[in-house]
């Protein structure tokens, strides 16, 4: 969620490699990327015609994602919070 | 958030499969399994030793788990909507490979 607007590489399970904005993903974790450039242009130049495009999960290999883009500090924060029992799922449960 | 393919209702797409081949056409209907409805669609194949040739298909329908990727645009016209240089009769090219372990 917070990777989207950033630039990242997705590689597929036939070894193309798309790189380009992300601009949205969904829990099947299918990608929707903008300003796409193929990595190696002379083996896929018939990728090279993609402007946005739609990368469907299941054939998703690796997400590379700029090590910078990622804001550890909030992911730490999230995981606190979900595993703190004062907010967590089953003690609010049983005050009902 | 949601990855929909609404913005791309009846417009011109071009699909890679999970064989490796490129269909484009107009997408008349999706589903949440990316099953697609292509009108007009035709399919677009690369070699190294002749210009691509292009292959009417008529309505066609592809089954989710055959996609890979939708991307805006049909090959041989104007892609992703940009205006650019769109003739792609010199383009030379190997067999993109199938998607690993699909079967």
């Amino acid at each position: 969620m917070t990777l989207v607007g950033k630039e990242i590489a997705v590689e597929l399970k036939n070894d193309v490699v798309l790189t380009g904005t992300l601009h949205s993903v969904d829990q099947y974790l299918n990608i929707k990327l903008t300003t796409v450039q193929v990595v190696n242009q002379e083996r896929y130049p018939q990728l090279t015609v993609l402007k946005n495009c739609f990368i469907r999960g299941s054939v998703v290999r690796y997400v590379q994602i700029n090590p910078g883009d990622v804001n550890t500090e909030l992911l730490q924060d999230a995981t606190r919070k979900e595993n703190s029992p004062a907010v967590g799922g089953t003690v609010s449960e049983a005050k009902k | 958030m949601a990855s929909t393919l609404s913005e791309w209702k009846s417009k011109p797409v071009t699909v890679l499969t999970c064989d490796g081949r490129l269909i484009s056409g107009h997408l008349r209907g999706y589903d949440q399994l990316q099953n697609l409805v292509l009108q007009k669609s035709y399919e677009t194949v690369y070699s190294v030793d002749a210009p691509p040739e292009r292959i009417d298909l008529g309505l066609f329908v592809v089954r989710g788990d055959n996609v890979a990727v939708i991307a805006d645009g049909e090959i041989g016209r104007a892609g992703g909507g940009g205006g650019e240089e769109s003739d792609d009769d010199g383009v030379r090219a190997e067999p993109i490979k199938e998607i690993a372990g699909n079967r």
